[in-house]
């Protein structure tokens, strides 16, 4: 189960407005590589693992990234706050504005919405992990292309720390990947 | 924890985050790694630490998880920086 804390893996405060750099940071929120599909694979993966470690893994990976999933919506909630259709419109998101205004949708920065069609679930300990380690450098290289748009300091220094999680996790996927292989060997 | 008197709102709350991200650091790596004693030591201390930690930043601020809400006049889960919101 989840018991939700009235926390983040660390204080999300954004001090600037900027609805652009918001849109361009939602596709972490409901993008192909974003924090939503990273955590609804994982959790979803977990139930066709048998290995113990597996099934831990999948689990803690799956929460942390919900937790990431929240951050990436307080984000994108601190940089658009206040802000009008005018200002939308000024940093060319009007279109944004028109269908969610200041509300967090889960879609691409695109403007694609969200689909399940960006992961899967095959129950093959193996394939998915290895879906699982290309998802983390997905993620982590859409994170790399969110620090060469972004100049806000306040949110530089979160997205370089959500980048470091993946890497985090894709060592994690490689070592459980090993562990499967060796008790197959 | 007798020093955490003179911290800010926003300070205790970095401790508590930094406390329980290390907590879930340990815990992916023992996942992977579950007979590291070493590690399971550090596990150990971490959860401890991050205990306290919650623990003087509730006495302080407000409630993070709900049954440390206090309820004897009113509902004090409303109280604090939901997700939504930015910490002053
Ligand atoms: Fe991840």
């Amino acid at each position: 189960m989840f018991i939700f804390s009235k926390m983040t893996q660390i204080p999300v405060k954004i001090n600037n407005k900027n609805p652009r750099l918001a849109s361009y940071i939602l596709s972490q929120y409901g993008g192909p590589d974003g924090e939503l599909g990273a955590s609804l694979r994982y959790l979803s993966q977990r139930f066709a693992q048998t290995d113990k470690s597996g099934i831990a893994l999948l689990t803690d990976i799956g929460t942390e990234e919900l937790g990431h999933l929240e951050m990436i919506g307080s984000i994108i909630t601190q940089l658009t706050k206040g802000e009008g259709a005018k200002s939308f419109d000024r940093y060319g998101v009007g279109d944004y504005y028109i269908d969610h205004a200041n509300g967090v949708y889960p879609a691409s920065a695109s403007g694609v919405p969200f689909s399940a069609a960006y992961l899967q679930s095959k129950a093959d300990p193996i394939a998915d992990i290895m879906e699982d380690m290309a998802a983390e450098q997905k993620a982590r290289a859409t994170y790399d292309n969110i620090l060469r748009m972004c100049d806000d300091p306040d949110v530089t220094s979160i997205i370089r720390y959500l980048r470091e999680r993946e890497v985090v996790h894709f060592q994690r996927f490689g070592e459980l990947l090993d562990r499967l292989q060796s008790k197959i060997r | 924890m007798e020093n955490n008197r003179q911290l800010t709102a926003q300070q205790l709350m970095r401790k508590v985050s930094e406390a329980w991200f290390y907590v879930t650091d340990l815990n992916l790596y023992l996942d992977t790694h579950p007979d590291d004693t070493r590690a399971l030591r550090m596990f150990a201390e971490a959860c401890e630490n991050a205990k306290a930690c919650t623990e003087a930043f509730e006495k302080r601020c407000y409630p993070l998880t709900v049954c440390s809400a206090d309820c004897d006049s009113d509902w004090e889960w409303l109280v604090g920086v939901w997700p939504s919101q930015k910490m002053a």
